[in-house]
C-alpha cells in the first residue's frame, strides 16, 4: 500500500495528491487497452500500402488500395447498406429498450420472470439463435411464410425474406433489435429505479398526468443514459460482423464487406487494411456528427 | 405508482407485456419446437411436433447410446497390422467406439463459464477505479486518455486479428493452455474496458457529489469513498456492465476459433456448436437442442443475479 | 460482510482460471522426437474418428511420431490458414479440395518437392490421370498437393415423378429445363430443380460448369488464351438463367437439399455425397412404426425415397460433359524438415490398402478412390453402407471412371490454367450468376463485368 502512504504525506498539496491518484487508477485499464491495441492498429495502417503476399514480400504501391477500394462502387453500396443498418438497429434498440424499461419498472405478477426472460435474446450466443432465425424465415419450410402467405395471404408468392439482399437488410436490422434492445434496457432501467419517487409524488400533487410526468421527470433523468446507449449502439452495429455474417451473408455492410476482401477469394489483404482505416474514418466522421448535431456537446 | 388506473389502461399493459415477451422468446420457442422434431417432420412449418422426439437430447447427453459399430474396414486395418500388441488393439478400439466426445455440453460450459466470469469481473473491477479517475479527480491528460481510448475503440476489428495473434504467438503465450487461455482473457478485457470505463464514468458522474463529501469530511479515504459510497450506490450500473462483458466474452468465435485450435480440451461454447453444426449432415434437431442446453443455465444464472439485485438496490439518495 | 465478499471475489479471481488447469481428465500425451499436426476438412465425428484410428495405429508401429488432428471448417479454412501463415505455424499436412490446394501452391506456401517425391513414390501410372492433372503444376514439373479421394455430381432426380408425367431423365437441355417447368408449383410449395444462386458459393460454379461444358463453352483455349465472352457461353448462362426461374425463391445453395428430402423438389444438383445422407433418411424411416405413416400425409415424406431416386452424371446438349471435385492431401512448407519426412511417411501410410479403404468407406459414394487398384479391389467394394450393393457395382465402377476424364474450367486438354482456379477462388462466376438471376441484371452487361475481372487475373 505505498499508494496510500504517498498518499498520506503531507508535503504534497491536494492537487497534486490527487493528480497522482488519478494516473494510478487508470493506469492499468490505460495500459492493457493501448499496448495491446495500438501496434495492431499502426501494423493495419503500414500493411494498407502494400500488395501483401502471404509467404512474405509485400510491395509498395503507395494508395493504389485506397483508390481500388474508393472507386468501386460496391464499396459505396456497402456503406450505403451501413448506414441504412445502424440508423434503424440504434434507433430500433434505444426506443424498444426504453419502452420494455418503462414496462418492467412498473409493478405487475411474475415480474421477475419476465425481466428475466427479455434477456434472453442477449445471453444467447449468436450462433445457437441464427440457426432457429433462419428456420422462421425460411421461404419453403418457415412459419413466417406459412403464417403470412398461407394462412393470411398478405403476400401474392412466397419469398426469401433472409436470403434476397432487399429484405434481408431488414430481417438483420429486426435480428439486431431483438438481439440488443435487451442491453438499452438494462442500462435505462438501472437509471429508472435510482429516480427518487417524492419526484413523482410531488408531480402527482401538482396535477401532472403521465406523459407530463415522463417529458418533466423520467426523460431528463434517463437523458443521458440514452445518449451513451445510442453513442455505443452506434460504434458497435457500424463495425458489427459476426450477428451480420452468421445469420445471412447477403447483407454486405462494411464489416462484412471486408471480411470478403480480405478473407476470401483473392484474399486482398492490403485492400483490406485499407477498408478497415477508412471504415474507421467514416465512424468517426458519423461520431462527430453525432456528438455536435445531436448531443450538442 | 401506477394509481386511479381504468381497467382498459391495464389491458393495454398487459398487451405490452405479452407482446414483449413474445417477441423475446419466439425464436427459443422455434427453436425447442425443432429440436422435438423428427427428421421427416422439418418440413413442416407448425411449431408442435408430429411426434415428439427426445433422441437429440439422449444423444447430446450420452445417455442410452449404443456403441458404435465397428466397421469392417477398420477391424481390417487393424488386424493385420503387424507388429501391434493386443492392448494396443483395444485402446485404440475403445478410443473409437467412445460416443462422449460428440458434444461435450458441461466441458464447453465450464470453459465459457470461467473464461466470461473470469474476464466480467477483471473488467469490472479494473474499470472501477478507472473510471472513477476519469469522473471524479482533476489532473492533467485526463482527457486524452478519455477520448484516446474511446477513439482506439472505434477501430473496428477483425483486421486487428492477424497482428494481435502474431503478436501472442511471438511472446510465445500460445503454446501452453495457460498462456493460451491468459490471451484470450487480455483480448476480452481489451474488448471490454473502454465500454465499462465509458458506462461507468457516465453513472458515477450522476452521483451528487455532496455525498462522498460528507464522508472525506468525516476521515474516510478515496479508496474508502469508492467502496463504501460509490460502489453501492452504482451496484445497478455495475452488474449491468458485468453483464456486458461477460456477454461479449461468452459469445465471442472469431478469437477463439483461431486463439483455441490447438487446444480441444479449452474450446468454449460457441466453437463447441459450431463444431457441432459440421459434425453430422442431417443435424437441425441435434444443434437446436444443443442451443436449448446452452441458453437454460443462463438464463437460470440471470434469475438469480436479477432477484438478488431487486433486493439489493438503494432506492434514494441518487440525485442530480 | 463487504469484506467477506471482497475476499470471496479476490479468491475466486485467483482460483477460477486455474481450476480450468487443475480441472482433471488432462490427457498425458507422450509426444514422440516429431511431432505435427495434420489440418483436415472431414469435421463430422464419425469422420474424425477414423481419421484417429488411421492415426492410432500409425503412430502404434512409429511410435517416435506423434500426430495432431485438428479439424477445420471449410468455409474458416482460408482464414486459418492466413492467421497461422502469418505466425508461422501453418500445420504439416493437410486435407483440402484441390482448387484450394493449388490457390495456396500458387501463394508459395505448399512443399511441391515432397510432395511431387510421394507421387513418384506411388508411381504416377497408379493414378488416375485426370485426377493427377488437376494437381500439376502449370511447368508439368510437379504436384502442388496428392489427389487423395474425389466426388462426382450430377442431377439427382424423382424417377418416380418422371415417369408418371412421363418426362425424359435430365440429361440434356432440353429435357432438363422442360422438366424444370412442368414441376415448378410454387402455389403448391413444390419447385422444379435446384441450381446454385446465391452469391460467393463454389456450389453456383458446380452446377454452371457442366451445363457451360456441354455447349462447348470455356474460359480458355488451349493456348491459355481467356475466351470467356463467345456466343456458346452466353448462350449457357441464358440457359441457366432460365433454369433458375424454377427453383425456390431467393438466392439458393446447397442446403436447400433438405426440399428434396422433403419431396418439394424434383430435381438438385449434389455431389455423389447425397448417397450418405439419403441413407441417413432411410435410418430416420426405420425408427417409424406403421401406424405413423397416418399422419404423416401432407408433410411430403416418403419412406422409399431413396429406391425412388436416380443420378444423372452427364449433362447433354453440344457435347456432353460431367463434373467432380478431387480432394487432396498437400504440405505446407516447414522450417522444420524432420516434420515434412515424418508427414510424407504418413501421407504414403495412408495411400497403403487397408487404410486407404478405410478411409474411404467413411462416406462410401462420396470419398472414391484415385488409386485404380483400389476401386476394384473387392473389399473396397463392400461398403459398410450397402451402396455399392444399392446402386450396383458396374454402376458406382461408371461413376469412379468419371474421375479419370475430369473435366473442369481449369483443365484445358489436359492444361492446367492457374488463372482458371484463381477465377474458381474469387468466385466471379457465382457473382455473376448471383447478378443475373438475383438482381435482375442484363446478361451480356454482367458477362461483361465478369470478363473484366477476369482479364485483371490473367494479367
Amino acid at each position: 500500500m505505498t499508494l496510500v502512504n504517498i498518499l498520506n504525506q503531507n508535503n504534497l498539496n491536494r492537487q497534486q495528491r490527487e493528480s497522482i491518484l488519478g494516473w494510478a487508477l487508470i493506469l492499468p485499464a490505460a495500459a492493457i487497452i493501448l499496448s495491446l491495441i495500438l501496434y495492431p492498429i499502426l501494423y493495419n495502417i503500414y500493411l494498407s500500402f502494400f500488395d501483401v503476399n502471404l509467404e512474405g514480400g509485400n510491395t509498395y504501391i503507395g494508395l493504389d488500395n485506397y483508390n481500388n477500394v474508393l472507386f468501386d462502387p460496391t464499396f459505396w453500396n456497402s456503406v450505403l447498406t451501413t448506414v441504412i443498418y445502424v440508423f434503424f438497429t440504434t434507433i430500433g434498440t434505444t426506443v424498444f429498450g426504453l419502452i420494455v424499461a418503462l414496462a418492467m419498472n412498473k409493478e405487475f405478477p411474475f415480474r421477475w420472470l419476465v425481466r428475466s426472460l427479455v434477456l434472453l435474446p442477449y445471453v444467447a450466443p449468436v450462433i445457437s439463435v441464427v440457426f432457429a432465425w433462419k428456420f422462421i424465415f425460411d421461404p419453403v419450410n418457415g412459419i413466417f411464410m406459412d403464417i403470412a402467405y398461407e394462412k393470411l395471404g398478405i403476400f401474392s408468392e412466397r419469398f426469401n425474406m433472409i436470403g434476397t439482399p432487399e429484405y434481408a437488410v431488414w430481417v438483420a436490422i429486426l435480428f439486431s433489435i431483438w438481439k440488443g434492445f435487451p442491453f438499452a434496457y438494462l442500462m435505462i432501467l438501472s437509471r429508472l429505479q435510482a429516480i427518487d419517487a417524492t419526484l413523482y409524488e410531488a408531480a402527482e400533487i401538482d396535477g401532472a398526468n403521465r406523459w407530463a410526468k415522463f417529458k418533466a421527470i423520467t426523460f431528463p433523468e434517463v437523458y443521458f443514459v440514452i445518449g451513451s446507449i445510442v453513442l455505443l449502439r452506434i460504434i458497435w452495429n457500424f463495425n458489427k460482423f459476426d450477428e451480420i455474417y452468421l445469420l445471412t451473408k447477403n447483407v454486405k455492410v462494411l464489416a462484412v464487406y471486408t471480411y470478403f476482401k480480405a478473407f476470401t477469394g483473392a484474399m486482398e489483404m492490403g485492400q483490406g487494411s485499407a477498408l478497415a482505416l477508412v471504415q474507421f474514418l467514416l465512424l468517426i466522421g458519423f461520431i462527430l456528427f453525432y456528438v455536435k448535431k445531436v448531443l450538442k456537446w | 405508482m401506477v394509481k386511479n388506473n381504468s381497467f382498459l389502461n391495464r389491458a393495454g399493459f398487459f398487451l405490452l407485456i405479452i407482446i414483449i415477451l413474445l417477441f423475446s422468446v419466439f425464436p427459443f420457442i422455434q427453436m425447442l419446437s425443432t429440436s422435438l422434431k423428427y427428421q421427416w417432420d422439418w418440413g413442416n412449418p407448425s411449431l408442435i411436433p408430429t411426434q415428439i422426439n427426445l433422441e437429440a437430447y439422449k444423444e447430446l447427453l450420452n445417455i442410452g447410446q449404443l456403441e458404435k459399430d465397428l466397421p469392417e474396414s477398420v477391424q481390417n486395418l487393424i488386424n493385420e497390422t503387424p507388429n501391434i500388441t493386443k492392448a494396443q488393439k483395444k485402446a485404440i478400439i475403445a478410443k473409437f467406439k467412445d460416443t462422449s466426445g460428440v458434444f461435450p455440453f458441461f466441458r464447453y460450459f465450464r470453459n465459457s463459464l470461467l473464461l466470461a466470469t473470469t474476464a466480467a469481473l477483471l473488467s469490472v473491477s479494473i474499470a472501477i477505479f478507472g473510471a472513477y479517475s476519469l469522473s471524479r479527480l482533476q489532473y492533467k491528460g485526463r482527457s486524452t486518455i478519455q477520448r484516446g481510448i474511446l477513439f482506439v475503440y472505434m477501430f473496428g476489428g477483425i483486421l486487428i486479428l492477424i497482428p494481435l495473434y502474431k503478436m501472442f504467438v511471438n511472446m510465445g503465450f500460445l503454446s501452453t493452455k495457460a498462456g493460451t487461455f491468459t490471451s484470450l482473457l487480455i483480448i476480452y478485457l481489451v474488448q471490454t474496458l473502454p465500454v465499462s470505463l465509458y458506462m461507468l464514468g457516465n453513472f458515477f458522474r450522476t452521483i451528487s457529489f455532496s455525498i462522498e463529501e460528507a464522508a472525506m469530511i468525516e476521515g474516510a479515504g478515496r479508496f474508502e469513498t469508492i467502496w463504501k459510497i460509490i460502489v453501492p450506490l452504482s451496484m445497478s450500473a455495475i452488474v449491468t456492465v458485468f453483464v456486458y462483458s461477460f456477454m461479449i466474452a461468452w459469445n465471442e468465435y472469431l478469437y477463439a476459433s483461431v486463439f483455441l485450435r490447438g487446444f480441444e480440451k479449452l474450446q468454449t461454447l460457441p466453437i463447441g456448436l459450431q463444431t457441432l453444426f459440421v459434425s453430422k449432415n442431417a443435424i437441425w434437431d441435434r444443434i437446436m437442442a444443443a442451443s436449448m442446453m446452452t441458453a437454460v443455465p443462463v438464463i437460470l444464472l440471470f434469475m438469480s443475479i436479477q432477484k438478488n439485485l431487486a433486493g439489493g438496490m438503494s432506492a434514494g439518495g441518487v440525485k442530480e | 460482510m463487504k469484506k467477506a465478499i471482497l475476499i470471496i471475489m479476490a479468491a475466486l479471481l485467483i482460483l477460477l482460471p486455474l481450476s480450468v488447469f487443475a480441472g482433471g481428465e488432462e490427457e498425458v500425451q507422450e509426444a514422440g522426437p516429431v511431432s505435427f499436426d495434420f489440418w483436415t476438412t472431414e469435421t463430422q465425428s464419425d469422420r474424425m474418428a477414423t481419421i484417429q484410428v488411421l492415426i492410432d495405429t500409425y503412430t502404434t508401429l512409429y511410435p517416435d511420431v506423434s500426430i495432431n488432428l485438428v479439424a477445420v471448417d471449410e468455409n474458416d479454412l482460408v482464414t486459418q490458414v492466413q492467421t497461422s501463415s502469418a505466425a508461422g505455424t501453418l500445420p504439416a499436412m493437410f486435407e483440402a479440395p484441390a482448387e484450394t490446394a493449388v490457390a495456396f501452391g500458387v501463394e508459395g506456401i505448399v512443399d511441391i518437392t515432397a510432395a511431387t517425391e510421394i507421387v513418384k513414390g506411388i508411381g504416377k501410372e497408379k493414378f488416375y490421370q485426370g485426377a493427377l492433372n488437376v494437381l500439376e503444376t502449370s511447368a508439368k514439373d510437379g504436384y502442388y498437393a496428392l489427389p487423395y479421394h474425389g466426388w462426382i455430381q450430377g442431377i439427382w432426380y424423382r424417377a418416380d415423378w418422371f415417369e408418371e408425367a412421363g418426362l425424359k431423365p435430365p440429361t440434356t437441355w432440353e429435357d432438363t429445363l422442360k422438366a424444370a417447368k412442368y414441376f415448378y408449383q410454387p402455389d403448391k410449395n413444390q419447385y422444379g430443380i435446384l441450381v446454385g444462386t446465391m452469391d460467393g458459393e463454389g456450389y453456383d460454379e458446380q452446377c454452371f460448369t457442366p451445363i457451360a461444358m456441354a455447349n462447348n463453352a470455356a474460359l480458355f483455349d488451349k493456348d491459355g488464351k481467356l475466351v470467356f465472352n463467345s456466343p456458346e457461353m452466353k448462350e449457357a448462362v441464358e440457359y441457366y438463367a432460365e433454369l433458375a426461374k424454377y427453383t425456390p425463391p431467393g438466392p439458393q445453395t446447397w442446403r436447400a437439399r433438405d426440399y428434396y428430402l422433403q419431396g418439394k423438389l424434383a430435381m438438385f444438383y449434389y455431389s455423389t455425397y447425397i448417397m450418405d445422407d439419403l441413407a441417413l433418411a432411410e435410418v430416420a424411416a426405420g425408427s417409424l412404426t406403421s401406424d405413423n405413416f397416418e399422419s404423416l400425409k401432407g408433410t411430403g415424406f416418403d419412406p422409399e425415397l431413396v429406391d425412388k431416386t436416380r443420378l444423372a452424371p452427364i449433362m447433354t446438349n453440344k457435347s456432353s460433359a460431367g463434373y467432380g471435385t478431387v480432394v487432396a492431401l498437400g504440405l505446407f512448407t516447414q522450417d522444420d524438415s524432420a516434420k515434412t519426412a515424418a508427414a510424407q511417411n504418413f501421407v504414403k501410410y495412408l495411400y497403403t490398402q487397408n487404410a486407404y479403404i478405410t478411409f474411404l468407406h467413411m462416406a462410401p459414394g462420396g470419398m472414391n478412390p484415385m488409386l485404380k487398384e483400389i476401386s476394384t479391389n473387392p473389399r473396397f467394394q463392400n461398403d459398410p453402407k450397402g451402396i455399392f450393393k444399392h446402386y450396383g457395382a458396374e454402376k458406382m465402377g461408371e461413376i469412379i471412371q468419371g474421375l479419370d476424364s475430369i473435366e473442369t474450367f481449369s483443365i484445358v486438354d489436359g492444361n492446367r490454367m492457374e488463372a482458371a482456379s484463381q477465377i474458381t477462388a474469387q468466385k466471379i462466376i457465382p457473382e455473376m450468376i448471383y447478378k443475373i438471376t438475383q438482381e435482375g441484371m442484363d446478361v451480356d452487361k454482367a458477362m461483361a463485368e465478369a470478363e473484366s475481372k477476369m482479364e485483371k487475373l490473367v494479367k
